[in-house]
């Protein structure tokens, strides 16, 4: 063995029996730095000739690289192993539970009717409006229900202590239905409107509050009849309930603002305390329609015998309630607090 | 309207079973509701012969019975009935019953280590009148075969049947039976017109009043006296028959008269002559008249209700109650026999302000048979004649029978059109003719129909379109889709599907929504009036809700306070809904609240109570929601009166003061009863403006930002935060504006930290442009009452 080779054991040793930064860097200051062994070792060319001196330099380059090599490997392992001994002292208790967010809940009646507008939206219906203050005549008379009609009654309607004016007597609508004539007046036909909005009626015990949610769409057009109506709630309905198959019923009513007039059921079952709809045998009664009666269209200003109308409505919150198992109707305006934590929607879901 | 199925078969002769003649009424239009079958109802309930009885070994009043039924099949039954005796024919209940009483059903029992199988029922239990106490006796030669229903007198299924209020003419079930034959249910049994012998002339003095007015509210009435009746207990048929209709049963006339009202339509009143004083007169009732009705009510009468009145007072309320004093008993022999035609309105009128129901006004108010004062009458006479004995005077009349014939014209065009679909014509005008309508005169394209008398509902051609889609049937209509026309942009829809959104971001930062009613206590409304005048309602359901809301706030704070009661600490709600106020202006609002914490106690961070500027935070994020500019809002120390005075704010965009936030005024929390700190937001959201402009990208290098940071004091009560607003417009090289300090230096000084960024979007800035820039911000500040802090 050589002196460099010597050197080179020694050295290599050294690194290997080092186990932190500090006394490595000592090391490699002992090695390389001044007075250190490789100084020691360079200052022998001195005293050599040309060619000695080549060969003993190229030596000691190689010694050099060779212990460099050793060094810095050993730099990154300790390195490595210092950083892993620190990480390992920053300890947290990741099975804690996280920063709390808190978010609030949408009410159903806000889902549900941005399910309406989207699929009336579909069939090409804008949106008409209307006040929740009404005059008698466009919440009555103009729909066909005269002034001797019970529904007019103290007993039934809500009246605002205010003046009548030219639209008679103030009072709460009692259904979204004055929305027909104010579109009818507004817009020449054809015509193809709907609305949501609360209504009132002097009413409240378990299925009844005094206020209340309603849709109303109107169609007034050259060549539509009851088929077109039967269609346009059959499809309705299967987007709302999002089911393939529904079976209707059309049972004749009365509404004095159609002419002819129905009442529609659909089928449904009860599994495991949940109602399925388009399956099953029983009937659930779920909107009003039918041909918009001649007086109305007249008091629209709209020509009976070029055009004719189709008019359906449902009850918004029974339709919430359908979808998405809601009993009590009271609980959609009386803010309790598990009420909308159960039956609200997370602000996320569309 | 109720009757029993048999009864109907007197009208129609049909071979559907109930079931089938349910459907059938539901498709036509005559909803059945209920259907009552009383095989159903008496499964496991059957007549039993005791054949022993003996006494309880192990109880004094109780007894040991063997019962037997008609197969001669043995029961053991312990019974505790003093009346339970050998022989005694009665009804026994059998395991898996349902008891009429209670709706409970009937096990197997021991009674004392004695096994029953079974139990003997006591009138009550079935829900029978009469016979008081023990089990029923039937009687002895009965057959122990007969049905329980038969025996109880239920004759056949009940039906349950929902009349529309236009058809007056199905409140019969003669008028239902006719329907049915239409539709192709049956055949329709037409019972012959009838006319009574008189035997003598009507002997009493009958006249209107005033003829006039009177003749509007009772144009026809006709009267008849019969004389030598018997008034006893109504036979079986005529007892179970009105009973399935929902009659109790009075006496033989009254149910008769009950019994001929359901089954024409046509309701008659009997009164017993003997207590009728003088001559009877049709007028309108004196003021403050005072009236008896037949179940013992006494009303006080207004001027317009129409009466029939002897000399000495009412006698009836016509067409809706007759009067406790002329009513029929068991001595009456002579009566006076009504059947009248009276206005529906002033029937309904008189009804809902005396508040009477009858069966009698439902019928008038829905409207019948104009035509049917006479031979209701006959009608009604042949009955008593044949039950009651007796003999009939003529029919004296009063007033004449309207004339009400009419004609109407049907189209075939139009019947095609109204359904969308191809009707075949013949077949559409037989089935008007079922209905009673005749054909005076049609070509190819449209035929005429007088109407029937009772149908007064049948006034326009659409009347027959539904007349025959009806008996045809609506489900046999084919679907047709309708053309799907794209429209253009929906504004209304737009604007309704941002407000959406803006729920989902309240939501988003933890506030619920709900949806309170439109009305409200005027005490709790009145608060937050301002200088908006209260609606008023004229008839609210209570005082709770008496006047129409002109603030969200009223119901959040309920809300809130219900949330709190219940045991939450922390409440954040939100509402969007119509105010009301003024001569009925109604404005779109948007009002949220919050009590309590932001977050739920938690580890990480110390719990902070919301304040202002979390609420302050809810609106802004609506208005950056419809992206409007932050530089165009302001913030003023002058919310609304319900506010703390110093700790709230109204925002302004331009000159537009479109919502608050602040603390509610302690006098807020007095009066709804709060002690914790309420902080709330209000956003006017018809006053928003949306603003769709994005800002302009510019595509190209991007410079270096340069950030400068400033302190100043400030007297400790000046307003600075609408400066950031006017430090923009000092310079257009400055990007952003912030404060990121605020503290109280000392008691009369705070200091504030104020952050700018300089950016140009063609060159980075030199630092003379930006010393520039901060001179002009420090001046600013300074022209304000700022001064700059030296480090």
């Amino acid at each position: 063995m050589t002196e460099l080779e010597k050197l080179q054991a020694s050295c290599f040793l050294e690194i290997g029996g080092c186990d932190n930064l500090k006394k490595l860097d000592a090391l490699k200051n002992s090695i390389f730095g001044k007075g250190g062994k490789i100084v020691e070792l360079m200052k022998e060319l001195r005293n050599l000739n040309n060619e000695q001196k080549r060969k003993l330099g190229s030596e000691i380059n190689l010694l050099k690289s060779g212990i460099l090599g050793k060094l810095n490997s050993k730099f990154h392992e300790l390195e490595m192993k210092e950083l892993e001994q620190k990480l390992l002292s920053e300890f947290v208790d990741v099975a804690l539970p996280p920063r709390p967010e808190h978010c609030g809940k949408i009410h159903p009646l806000t889902k549900v009717e941005e399910e309406v507008v989207d699929i009336l939206s579909s069939y090409g219906f804008v949106f008409a409006d209307g006040p929740d203050i009404e005059g008698e005549h466009l919440n009555f008379t103009a729909l066909n229900m005269p002034n001797h009609h019970p529904a007019r009654t103290m007993h039934d309607t809500f009246y605002v202590h205010r003046p009548a004016d030219d639209n008679g007597r103030k009072l709460l609508r009692t259904h979204t239905s004055p929305v027909q004539i104010r579109a009818m007046l507004a817009h020449k036909p054809p015509l193809r409107v709907f609305s949501i909005g609360r209504v009132y009626r002097s009413d409240y015990d378990a299925t009844h509050t005094p206020m209340f949610s309603q849709i109303e769409g109107l169609i007034v057009e050259k060549n539509v009849g009851f088929s077109h109506l039967k269609w346009i709630l059959a499809d309705f309905l299967k987007k709302f309930f999002e089911v393939k198959d529904l079976k209707m019923r059309f049972r004749p009513s009365f509404f004095p603002f159609t002419e002819p007039s129905a009442e529609v059921d659909i089928n449904y079952k009860v599994e495991g305390g949940k109602i399925i709809f388009g399956e099953g045998e029983e009937w659930l009664e779920i909107c009003g329609c039918g041909i918009v009666h001649p007086v109305v269209l007249g008091h629209g200003k709209v020509d009976a015998g070029r055009y004719q109308g189709l008019a359906f409505g449902f009850g918004l919150e029974r339709l919430a309630s359908l979808k998405y198992g809601i009993p009590d109707l009271r609980g959609y305006f009386e803010a309790d607090e598990r009420w909308i934590d159960t039956f609200g929607f997370s602000h996320a879901i569309r | 309207m109720k009757f029993s199925v048999n009864w109907l078969r007197r009208y129609l002769s049909t071979d559907l079973n109930v079931y089938e003649i349910s459907n059938k009424l539901t498709a036509i239009g005559l909803e059945v509701e209920h259907i009552e079958d009383p095989s159903v109802i008496f499964k496991n309930f059957k007549l039993v012969r005791i054949k022993d009885a003996q006494k309880h070994p192990k109880a004094d009043r109780l007894k040991v019975c063997v019962v037997e039924d008609a197969e001669g099949n043995e029961s053991r039954i312990v019974c505790g009935a003093e009346n339970a005796r050998v022989g005694l024919k009665t009804i026994l209940a059998m395991p898996e019953a349902i008891i009429p009483a209670s709706g409970e059903i009937l096990r197997k029992s021991i009674i004392r280590e004695i096994v029953s199988e079974g139990m003997m029922c006591s009138p009550e239990e079935l829900s029978l009148v009469g016979q008081k106490g023990g089990i029923i006796e039937l009687e002895p030669n009965i057959d122990l075969s007969t049905s329980v229903a038969e025996v109880l007198g239920y004759d056949s299924e009940t039906l349950d049947v929902s009349v529309t209020p236009n058809r007056g003419d199905c409140f019969s079930v003669k008028g239902i039976a006719r329907d049915l034959a239409a539709a192709g249910a049956g055949k329709f049994l037409i019972s012959e017109d009838i006319v009574c012998a008189s035997s003598f002339e009507f002997p009493l003095n009958i006249h209107y009043e005033n003829s006039v007015l009177c003749c509007k509210y009772a144009p026809h009435v006709a009267f008849r006296i019969i004389r030598g009746v018997r008034n006893g207990e109504s036979p079986k048929w005529l007892k179970s028959t009105i009973r399935a209709a929902g009659f109790n049963s009075i006496s033989m006339l009254v149910d008769l008269s009950n019994f001929w009202m359901v089954d024409s339509g046509r309701p008659t009143h009997v009164y017993d002559l003997g207590k009728i004083k003088g001559a009877v007169s049709l007028r309108f009732a004196k003021s403050k008249e005072v009236f008896e009705d037949i179940k013992g009510n006494r009303h006080q009468l207004l001027p317009d209700m129409l009466v029939a009145a002897d000399e000495e007072s009412p006698l009836c309320l016509m067409g809706v109650m007759g009067g406790k004093r002329t009513a029929c008993d068991e001595n009456t022999t002579d009566i006076l026999v009504e059947s009248g035609l009276f206005d529906q309105i002033s029937v309904s009128k008189t009804g809902t302000m005396l508040n009477i129901s009858s069966e009698s006004r439902v019928r008038f108010e829905r409207g019948i048979d104009k035509n049917s004062c006479v031979s209701g009458l006959e009608g009604i006479t042949e009955l008593i004649l044949k039950n009651c004995g007796g003999e009939a005077s003529a029919i004296c009349i009063v007033g004449k029978q309207p004339d009400s014939y009419k004609e109407v014209t049907l189209e075939k065009d139009k019947l095609n059109s109204i359904s969308g679909s191809s009707i075949d014509w013949n077949a559409s005008k037989l089935l008007l003719e079922k209905l009673g309508l005749k054909e005076t005169k049609s070509d190819k394209s449209r035929a005429t129909f007088s109407i029937p008398s009772w149908r007064s509902d049948l006034s326009i051609e659409e009347d027959l379109v539904e007349e025959v889609l009806r008996l045809k049937g609506y489900d046999s209509i084919v679907p047709q889709c309708i053309d799907i026309v794209p429209t253009g942009k929906d504004e209304i829809i737009e604007r309704k599907n941002q407000i959406v959104g803006m729920k989902r971001l309240l939501a988003s930062r933890g506030l619920s929504e709900i949806i309170t009613y439109s009305f409200i206590k005027q005490n709790y409304s009145e608060v937050f009036e301002e200088d908006r005048s209260l609606i008023h309602l004229l008839n609210p359901i209570s005082t709770d809700l008496g006047v129409m809301r002109s603030s969200l706030l009223p119901a959040l704070l309920l809300s809130a306070k219900k949330f709190l009661d219940y045991g939450s600490t922390d409440v954040s709600i939100f509402e969007v809904g119509n105010v009301f106020y003024g001569s009925c202006e109604q404005e779109l609002q948007m009002t949220g609240i919050r009590i309590g914490n932001i977050h739920s106690r938690n580890w990480l961070e110390k719990s902070r109570v919301a304040d202002i500027f979390d609420v302050k935070g809810d609106l802004f994020s609506i208005l950056n929601y419809c992206n409007m500019d932050d530089r165009n809002i302001i913030t003023l120390n002058k919310a609304p009166s319900y506010y703390h005075p110093s700790r709230s704010g109204a925002i302004l965009f331009g000159h537009n003061e479109i919502g608050y936030f602040g603390e509610l005024h302690p006098k807020i929390n007095k009066l709804f009863d709060f002690s914790e700190k309420i902080v709330c937001f209000e956003v006017l959201l018809q006053k928003l403006l949306w603003s769709q402009a994005r800002k302009s990208y510019i595509n190209g290098k991007i410079f270096p930002k340069i950030h400068r940071d400033f302190a100043f004091l400030f007297a400790s009560k000046t307003s600075i935060g609408n400066a950031v607003n006017a430090i923009y417009e000092l310079d257009p090289l400055i990007t952003e504006v912030s404060i990121f300090d605020c503290f109280e230096s000392s008691i009369i000084q705070k200091s504030i930290g104020i952050s700018v960024t300089l950016e140009a979007v063609d060159r980075t800035l030199t630092e003379d442009e930006a010393q520039v820039v901060s001179k002009k911000v420090i001046k600013y500040m300074e022209s304000i009452g700022g001064e700059l802090r030296k480090k």
